[in-house]
């Protein structure tokens, strides 16, 4: 039996973190009101131009330099037509044969292998409406506010081979996008979307077969489950010798019923007539402005995550899960700062925040209110299992831990004169438990552990009354 | 350069406008004779020309500022169908 | 009063010395147009009330000693592909024929800034498209000289308009001779100034890379102050010049022409030019001469080719700008459809003129895959071509000078049946719009059958001042009268 590999390639549109949209000043605010965010230049009105808006430029640069291309200093806008009910224009200000980037990669490390995946070419682009459907009603309709904030759209190699390689690129590509400043690639947002490319072939073979466009996915798990089912449907057809069957054709994936649909084939294929935009002049860029906005560039995931497991003495698996968001990364560095104390910030974030943050959109506390909280576990004054209380009232207050620990009566008792008192009185109404213990039956300092610590209603320091016991049993 | 009416329909669509087959078949013929007119490019010696020349002044860009459109008031005034703030259309299914 | 033949300087003279306000100057122009608009048929809005008001705000002003803006008080009418905020702009087609902007173009604004008096919106070929008004959806405008022929297109409303006396100046549109021709069949000078001077914010885009607002007037320096109220800089149109503009045109046009030299390209005065034409135009070329200018014949062969770029390019162009008439957001909505397909496609069959319709499927279909190559793209190569060829003349020659029009002025309906006759009356006039590139159409004089006929001088970039001298050098030694009798025609 012949052994099958995917080729898949991504197109992946991502909008940019501006305020205003890429051709007209309207705002790119989300959640808007439909309609509100716009005037006559983004819903097509009769003469109207587009002015391009530098910070677009400025961020293509910028994800271009992210990842590894070559900025086309000069560059130029096209015309895309086509009709559809999105598009006030019928046609998107899009580039066609001069990007503003080409030429990158990004480097993968799937279960220790080192991948490259090649990034062929990053252009700028308007986004389109939203249409609005309706449910049992006879309309759709429209609203433009999306109409125009900007996009890049950036493609890559089909140098991914499975599901998981296209999910751990996307995964990546969406931390430095996030790192930079690019997007806030929130897929459930439709901030950043994706289109699969996906072809079959017979292991070893050098030949690209046909390919089937999965379009616009906007989550990593639906695209990984989509990979696994198209490459599935596609090996079929191979496997029993139906390669034919494969057909170019652009298919659409259906979340609630797991498969994937046609939507239309390669005969209705879009002619979308490209042409020059003359509305815009190229678009030339001084290459001291290409350095000056590469050198803008903050720390990418991959240095971070090298620095982090060199300075911290973190393991790989830990700091791969603190880098995964930025500002989870930024909140560990600056507990670190606070604190002095990695491992403990390591843990608490990646066991306690990153819990929460199932559920929250905010990490809830301070980063000044967890290495508070670290620091006063690390001197005794609570016990652990009352930080975790403390870190449970943080998440809904904004006092500070000395405050909440006060306030909950959750300081330990260390001070030796309190302990022995209370250790005195245990011993001495288990005179038995004594007398097992001088016998030799160890087990009885546990039981009489346990009946301190419950006399001090918990709060007893356990190093200190472990110490006091101790001392008096051997006496 | 011979135009047939197929290829005139298919122009049609692609141009969101309806052609009755007689309206094709003028088209067809108009566009042969205009087209014909057309090949005189042909006979042109363009080699070693560039279809771009970036000479001209390059692309001004825009300040990344939100300013809302002052006349939203008339902004969709000429709109025919809305439900709200929302432009009205028949059912479109994607 | 009688406002048949006042020049701009006439009416600023007027208004300042207090010999006539601005609204006895407006209900003049108003009067005329009400006498003799309804054979004409130049306007298709006429904007009374706001226009009174406006002329009164400016008889205030005046008589407060207030400033005023560069064309205070004199009024103006404008191509109706020109948004105006809250005054229906139609593009003459039924596709808009119930438009109103929600905002102004370009030059409105500046307009409006000026304190001109705006009388109304002007006839034209549906979506600037044709070269006789006759593609107007609602009219045909009649060329004033003759009303049985047309004024020529797309601007043809504006042409009549200005020649008539319905305004000292009137604005129009030109991408491909939309101002010369009109000018040159109305007996004006009409002004298609370098790409990028007047802005196209709010101009209804027809072929973007080619359309250029422009002027008409009587005189070329009605025609010249008429310009330098609108140009400038815009930062809504990226495709607008950012300096490097000439002022006081009046002034400059006055220094003579000695010793400046005129090319004469043998290829614009071959086959098909119409003897009469080619006269005069040689006559006004020796009139320039013994002016002092020094006149040469060279070799410019760009006019059979340019004219198959220019409809490539124009059409393609308008097929992607023409492409969001839909029946959605505004414009012409049909009655009956059950989908959002049938919507689409029916309100732009039925909203399209055929004209309009043809340049669009042109269009696409030179775009379309499979014909990219063999037409839009060589056609682009051409243009650069054509851009090097000029340029090199331009070393030479400080004018290059050809007739506008191959033909008279022609009679209504001679060339409807034929859309490639028609076509080839751009044929002189199209090439400085691929190359962008100034260019004026002037007055040479008249037919035996007293039917105007214009020659067009064309400059480098920018060099406006200087076509300006040739254009009011050959008017001066010509002293045409260029009012057509109107009231006696019929």
């Amino acid at each position: 039996m012949a052994v099958y590999e995917t080729v898949i390639g991504l197109e992946i549109h991502v909008e940019l973190d501006t305020k205003s949209k890429i051709f007209c000043s309207c705002s790119t605010k989300f959640g808007a009101e439909p309609n509100k965010n716009t005037c006559p230049v983004c819903i097509g009105l009769p003469g109207v131009m587009p002015v391009l808006n530098e910070e677009v430029v400025k961020l293509a640069v910028k994800a271009g330099s992210a990842l590894n291309c070559k900025i086309n200093l000069i560059n130029k806008t096209d015309r895309k037509n086509y009709f559809y009910p999105d598009l006030p224009k019928a046609y998107q200000i899009s580039q066609f044969d001069l990007p503003i980037c080409s030429g990158g990669f990004i480097d993968l490390d799937i279960e220790d292998r080192a991948r490259k995946i090649g990034i062929t070419r990053i252009h700028i682009e308007e986004d389109a409406g939203k249409l609005i459907h309706l449910e049992d009603s006879e309309y759709t309709l429209i609203d433009y506010n999306r109409g125009g904030v900007p996009l890049i759209e950036i493609v890559t190699e089909p140098d991914m081979r499975s599901a998981d390689e296209a999910v751990a690129f996307l995964k990546k590509l969406r931390a430095i996008l996030i790192y930079s400043g690019i997007s806030d690639c929130k897929m459930e947002q439709g901030s950043m979307r994706c289109d699969v490319n996906i072809s079959v072939r017979e292991y070893g073979s050098q030949e690209l077969n046909t390919k089937v466009e999965i379009k616009n996915m906007n989550s990593l798990k639906e695209v990984h489950k989509a990979i696994l089912k198209e490459e599935n449907r596609q090996m079929q057809f191979y496997h029993y010798g139906e390669g034919h069957k494969v057909v170019q054709e652009t298919r659409r994936w259906d979340a609630s019923k797991g498969r994937t649909v046609t939507m239309r084939s390669k005969e209705d294929a879009h002619d979308y007539r490209y042409f020059p935009e003359p509305d815009l002049p190229p678009v030339i860029i001084a290459s001291e402005t290409a350095e000056a906005i590469k050198n803008t560039l903050p720390e990418l995931p991959d240095a971070k995550r090298k620095r982090m497991i060199e300075k911290y003495r973190l393991t790989e698996q830990e700091v791969d899960i603190l880098i995964e968001e930025k500002y989870v990364a930024d909140f560990y560095e600056e507990t670190v700062q606070l604190s002095n104390e990695p491992k403990e910030a390591s843990n608490w974030i990646i066991t306690e925040v990153l819990r929460v943050l199932k559920t929250e959109k905010e990490i809830p506390l301070t980063t000044r209110q967890l290495s508070d909280l670290i620091l006063e576990i690390k001197k005794g004054t609570i016990s652990r299992t009352a930080g975790k209380e403390v870190f449970e009232a943080l998440i809904t207050s904004e006092a500070s831990v000395e405050k909440i620990i006060a306030a909950k009566g959750f300081q330990q008792i260390s001070a030796k004169d309190e302990i022995e008192a209370i250790v005195d009185q245990v011993l001495s109404s288990n005179p038995q438990a004594i007398e097992d213990f001088a016998s030799g039956k160890t087990q009885s300092f546990g039981f009489l552990m346990g009946q301190c610590m419950k006399a001090s209603k918990g709060k007893g320091n356990p190093g200190v009354v472990k110490e006091i016991l101790e001392q008096k049993l051997r006496r | 350069m011979k135009v047939t009416k197929e290829e005139v329909a298919y122009i049609a669509k692609l141009s969101n406008l309806m052609l009755t087959p007689e309206q094709a078949e003028k088209q067809a013929e108009e566009f042969s004779n205009i087209l014909n007119h057309f090949d005189t490019i042909n006979q042109e010696n363009l080699t070693g020309i560039e279809m771009y020349s970036f000479e001209d002044e390059p692309l001004r860009l825009r300040k990344d500022e939100a300013i809302p459109f002052k006349n939203s008031d008339e902004l969709y005034a000429n709109t025919k169908s809305m439900q709200e703030t929302a432009i009205k259309i028949p059912k479109v299914v994607e | 009063m009688d406002v048949s033949a006042l020049s701009i300087k006439d009416i600023q003279l007027g208004l300042q010395q207090k010999k006539f306000s601005d609204v006895e100057l407006v209900k003049g122009y108003l009067d005329r147009i009400r006498k003799y608009d309804k054979d004409i048929q130049s306007f298709i809005t006429l904007c009374e009330e706001t226009a009174l008001e406006k002329a009164g705000e400016v008889d205030r002003r005046i008589a407060n000693g207030e400033e005023l803006g560069f064309m205070a008080g004199v009024p103006v009418a404008l191509k109706d592909n020109m948004c105006t905020n809250g005054i229906k702009t139609t593009c003459a087609s039924k596709m808009l024929s119930d438009f109103v902007p929600p905002y102004d173009a370009g030059i409105v604004e500046k307009l409006r800034q000026g304190d001109a008096v705006i009388l109304g919106k002007l006839n034209m070929d549906e979506f600037a498209m044709g070269s006789s008004n006759e593609n107007s959806a609602f009219f045909k405008t009649k060329n004033p000289w003759d009303l049985e022929r047309v004024p020529g297109g797309s601007s043809g409303g504006s042409a009549a308009a200005a020649s008539a006396g319905f305004a000292p100046i009137t604005y129009g549109s030109d991408t491909g001779g939309s101002i010369r021709m009109p000018a040159s069949f109305c007996g004006l000078v009409g002004v298609k100034p370098t790409y990028g001077t007047v802005s196209r914010y709010g101009l209804i885009a027809f072929g973007s890379s080619l359309d250029q607002i422009g002027t008409f007037g009587r005189r070329t320096e009605d025609a010249a102050y008429a310009l330098e109220a609108i140009q400038g800089f815009d930062p809504k149109d990226s495709t607008s010049l950012q300096k490097g503009y000439a002022t006081d045109y009046a002034t400059s046009m006055k220094s003579g022409i000695k010793g400046l030299k005129i090319g004469i390209p043998r290829e614009f005065f071959q086959e098909g030019l119409h003897p009469e034409v080619k006269d005069s135009v040689l006559k006004a070329v020796s009139l320039l001469e013994r002016q002092g200018a020094l006149v040469e014949e060279f070799s410019l062969p760009i006019t059979d080719s340019g004219l198959s770029a220019y409809y490539i390019i124009s059409s393609a162009e308008a097929s992607s700008n023409l492409g969001r008439y839909d029946g959605v957001r505004y414009g012409y909505r049909t009655t009956e459809f059950s989908s959002y397909e049938e919507l689409v496609i029916k309100s732009r069959t039925e909203g399209f003129g055929d004209e309009v319709k043809r340049r669009i499927m042109l269009g696409t279909y030179v775009l379309s895959s499979g014909y990219y190559e063999a037409y839009y793209k060589k056609a682009m190569l051409f243009r650069q071509k054509v851009k090097k060829l000029y340029q090199s003349a331009f070393e030479k020659y400080d004018t290059v000078i050809s007739p506008t029009v191959p033909v008279l002025p022609f009679k209504l309906g001679e060339k409807t049946a034929d859309p490639l006759a028609m076509y080839l009356a751009d044929t002189y006039t199209v090439n400085v719009n691929i190359a962008g590139i100034p260019a004026i159409s002037v007055p040479s004089g008249f037919s035996q059958t007293g039917l105007p006929i214009g020659i067009q001088l064309m400059g480098n970039y920018r060099s406006e001042e200087t076509l300006f001298k040739f254009a009011y050098s050959l008017e001066q030694e010509l002293a045409l009268d260029l009012v057509p009798k109107i009231g006696e025609v019929k």
